[in-house]
């Protein structure tokens, strides 16, 4: 890499185990290694991001995150600077600030650009879509939350902004049917925009951001531990995954690992997350194609983990399971009695109701062929976790970048030996996207998670800490780390710059598997009727906190 | 409803969920565990965090020690812990806001005290601070989920005549909240049998049940659909969020508790709240309409 743009490339370095950072430059090469990346070095875009970099060096840094695909574990980090010489505070608006955009090139980077574009006050160059995304209307022009000189406090009146505009879908017949921001059940915020021909969806947009709260910006005003808090809580139901990847991004900008017992608590915690999700998620799937009985029972089981949850961390939702540096949930033998005891009868419990729902020919006809995200989509849009997995895109964190324990376990049965790696192989391609296969994969993946729960408990060390006591003298200021972790959802990475003080972040960004997956429900809906509308929303189980932020 | 001997000897083991695990039944079963006998024990488990205190008998901060009062406040992410006599070292407690972190108890546990009950919902605001050296510091809800239920259940029949209708507005949630709503309505809780159904529409609603900081970009959604709701109307916030911002608090995306956009009738606090405090504050929100 370095021979062929030796011209072009300031600097390449090597980090925190497998992270290799590419410093450009100049901006205007920011397309042409973004390419190379991914044609060459067969990598996805993950994330990218900005930070405001204006005091230590002077600029804003742009960061452009690769994963390696196809069992390589390590990302590249393309780094350009947008130089600012201004300095703070007080930065002037300036139409100058602006990078190429690389959105024609990656679909997915279109959403990061707008998002960019909002807190930053950076402009795409070339950029197809230049609506707002996270600011709504009534947010005046000029105010960028996430540059250094606004405070996360500041009360910011309620005038101006820009207009919103739809994609507008003409012809004869066609109608809108605008649904949301409050929608009909007890769910979270957000609107859609239906274009209708009868019945039939030809298109839909979605709206989001709504359930804005100001997490990244948040998170530098806090200490370590309290970020820790937050990250639980920017979508309750990852709370496990979230913290875990956070917590890792600092362990790991600190060069340490946590206790042993800590990574196999951490796996115990996240499958049952895991689990009292994707059963949410099936139910949710049951009531929507009608029939009640099996939503009824999946909700027996859901509650019972949950019961399960609160039993092993205090909290339903599994807050409080991880730790800066470790967890804070001790699993002893009484603990895991409970977990085994319930996991196994719950499972065989599982196994009838699923049994039934298979064989229940109007449960499974609505599931087939329904919201089908097409596999090209699916690579396209760099989707992750079950929206991927579901068309045949096999990408999953825990396999593909070990982190806690996993390394020790096996995420996938499948690929013990190479006929079990042909079979799995022969099984992804036959993955049709659909809804039923959704519903297939979270089946699967809750069997495997009990198995994973149970294999963690065997390898689980009986005694030791909990937590590594000297994170916070090994945290070199200014340094940063990328976390990441497999929710329920797909993966979702934290990353972290420390600020000036050791216990404090000068940049959080936060990429949750929502944010990548939400642009396919455009897609997935498309010549499906608005009734099955719920029911492809539920098997996408996309949380709008979660990509809000 | 008579109760079975089986059930009777279930009693004594189902705190803490034994009895779940021994239970016998089949999944698909009619009647499986939405046995309502089974809920008259449902309690929190030993370990759950649902009320932080702060203990009384100690009201001599300085004698305690100044420096890990100091850091539990320091440690507070919501700060929900302040000092409102910096003369007399008076210490303030505010519920609404309080996370349930557990992280005061563990730097200053001769001050605070986490305990397994839930914190009761309050019709006032202010009722949810208490004070070392003022009102006296609550004690944590054991009200079991039936009875409280039951007291709903009377009450709405003999006022709405058999069902009150509940509207949720995610008004900036990070979703906790909303997953202890429903499950308010799975098979277990089962809260339609007190007659409270959930509905579709504001229009239909009695009661606004509204979780989440506020946020900035759901104003204009949520007070119309307060407007959207007949008269009378009663406004419960549910959760740390929705009573005061929680850990979000006040930022330039966020209005620290929905009662800045909305009026709120009722404050259930809590993070999440866990399903029997949520039907807790639907009886004071009952109460509140007559
Ligand atoms: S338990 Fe409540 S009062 Fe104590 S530190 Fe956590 S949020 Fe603050
Ligand atoms: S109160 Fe807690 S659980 Fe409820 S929405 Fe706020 S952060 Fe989430």
């Amino acid at each position: 890499m370095l021979g062929r743009f030796s011209d072009r490339v300031d600097e390449i370095h090597h980090l925190n185990g497998n992270e290799v950072h590419v410093l450009l430059k100049r901006k205007e090469d920011i397309p042409d290694l973004c390419l190379y990346a991914r044609d060459e070095l067969k990598s996805k875009l993950s994330t990218m991001f900005c930070s405001d970099d204006r005091g230590p060096c002077g600029a804003f840094t742009l960061r452009y995150v690769f994963a390696r695909a196809g069992g390589q574990d390590f990302f590249i980090v393309l780094t350009a600077r947008i130089r600012a010489d201004q300095g703070l505070p007080g930065f002037p608006l300036d139409r100058s600030l602006s990078f190429p955009s690389i959105a024609f090139q990656f679909p997915s980077a279109a959403l990061y650009e707008r998002e960019i574009r909002d807190m930053f006050g950076l402009f795409p160059d070339g950029s197809p879509d230049k609506r707002p995304l996270v600011l709504h209307e009534r947010w005046p022009e000029g105010i960028y939350p996430l540059r250094k000189e606004f405070d996360v406090t500041t009360k910011v009146d309620r005038t101006g902004g820009r207009e919103y505009k739809f994609t507008k879908v003409e012809g004869e017949g066609v109608c809108e049917i605008p649904v949301g921001p409050v929608h009909a059940g007890i769910i979270e915020p957000g609107h859609f925009r239906f274009s209708v021909l009868g019945e039939s969806i030809i298109n839909l947009e979605t709206r989001l951001f709504y359930v804005h709260r100001g997490v990244e910006k948040l998170g530098e005003k806090m200490n370590l531990d309290q970020v820790l808090l937050l990250s639980e809580r920017i979508a309750g139901d990852e709370a496990v995954a979230n913290s875990t990847a956070y917590c890792q991004a600092l362990e790991r900008a600190a060069g340490v690992t946590a206790p042993e017992r800590a990574l196999q608590t951490r796996v115990v915690c996240a499958e049952m997350e895991r689990i009292y999700n994707h059963l949410g998620t099936l139910a949710g799937m049951s009531t929507d194609v009608g029939f009640a009985y099996g939503s009824a029972r999946l909700n027996i089981l859901k509650e019972r983990m949950m019961q399960l949850n609160e039993q092993v961390t205090g909290s339903r939702l599994l807050f409080g399971t991880n730790r800066v540096g470790g967890v804070g949930v001790e699993l002893d033998a009484d603990k895991v009695r409970k977990v085994r005891s319930t996991l196994k009868r719950s499972l065989h419990d599982f196994e009838l109701v699923i049994s039934m729902l298979r064989n229940n020919s109007s449960v499974m006809d609505r599931l087939l062929n329904t919201g089908t995200i097409a596999r090209r989509v699916a690579v396209e849009l760099g989707l992750t976790g079950v929206a991927a997995r579901c068309a045949g895109v096999d990408e999953d964190t825990r396999r593909d970048h070990p982190y806690a324990a996993y390394s020790s376990l096996r995420p996938d049965k499948h690929h013990d030996s190479p006929m079990h790696l042909t079979e799995h192989e022969v099984e992804m391609q036959m993955r049709r996207g659909d809804a039923l296969a959704r519903f297939e994969v979270r089946v699967e993946e809750v069997v495997d998670s009990a198995a994973m729960i149970d294999q963690a408990i065997e390898n689980m060390p009986q005694s030791g800490d909990l937590v590594v006591s000297d994170l916070r003298e090994r945290l070199e200021p200014h340094s940063h780390a990328l976390g990441y972790a497999e929710s329920h959802r797909g993966q979702t990475l934290h990353w972290v710059t420390i600020g000036d003080h050791p216990d404090s972040l000068s940049r959080y960004k936060v990429r949750t598997a929502s944010f990548v997956n939400w642009p396919a429900i455009e897609q997935a809906v498309i010549k499906d009727i608005v009734p099955d509308f719920p029911l492809i929303n539920k098997s996408l189980d996309l949380s709008y906190a979660g990509n809000d932020l | 409803m008579t109760r079975t001997g089986k059930a009777k000897s279930e009693k004594a083991t189902v705190i803490s969920g034994a009895s779940i695990e021994r239970s016998p039944r089949s999944i698909m079963g009619s009647r499986v565990e939405t046995d309502r006998n089974l809920l008259d024990h449902i309690r929190s488990s030993q370990g759950y965090r649902g009320n932080v205190r702060l203990l009384e008998e100690e009201s001599d901060l300085a004698s305690l020690g100044l420096e890990r009062y100091k850091r539990a406040v320091e440690m507070c992410a919501p700060k929900a812990i302040a000092t409102i006599d910096a003369a007399r070292l008076g210490v303030s407690l505010d519920k609404g806001k309080c996370i349930l972190c557990g992280r005061c108890q563990e730097v200053a546990p001769d001050l605070f005290k986490i305990e397994n009950g839930f914190v009761p919902p309050t019709r006032e605001k202010r009722d949810l601070v208490e004070s070392l050296g003022g009102r006296t510091a609550s004690e944590g809800v054991k009200k079991s989920y039936e009875e409280t239920g039951k007291e709903l259940k009377e009450k709405i029949s003999k006022m709405f005549g058999r069902s009150l209708a509940v509207r949720e507005v995610d008004a900036g949630s990070c979703n906790g909240c909303e997953i202890e709503i429903t499950a308010l309505n799975n098979p277990i809780y089962d809260i339609e049998r007190f007659g409270i159904h959930f509905v579709a529409s504001p229009r239909h609603a009695d009661v606004l049940l509204v979780t989440g900081v506020g946020s900035r970009n759901m104003e204009v959604a949520l007070r119309r659909t307060y407007e959207a709701t007949p008269n009378p109307k009663v406004v419960v916030a549910v959760g740390a969020c929705a009573c005061s911002g929680g850990i979000f608090g006040e930022t330039y995306a966020t209005n620290a508790g929905v009662d800045n956009v909305v009026p709120v009738d009722v404050y259930v606090p809590g993070c999440p709240p866990r399903p029997e405090a949520i039907l807790q504050g639907l009886l004071s929100a009952v109460d509140r309409i007559k």
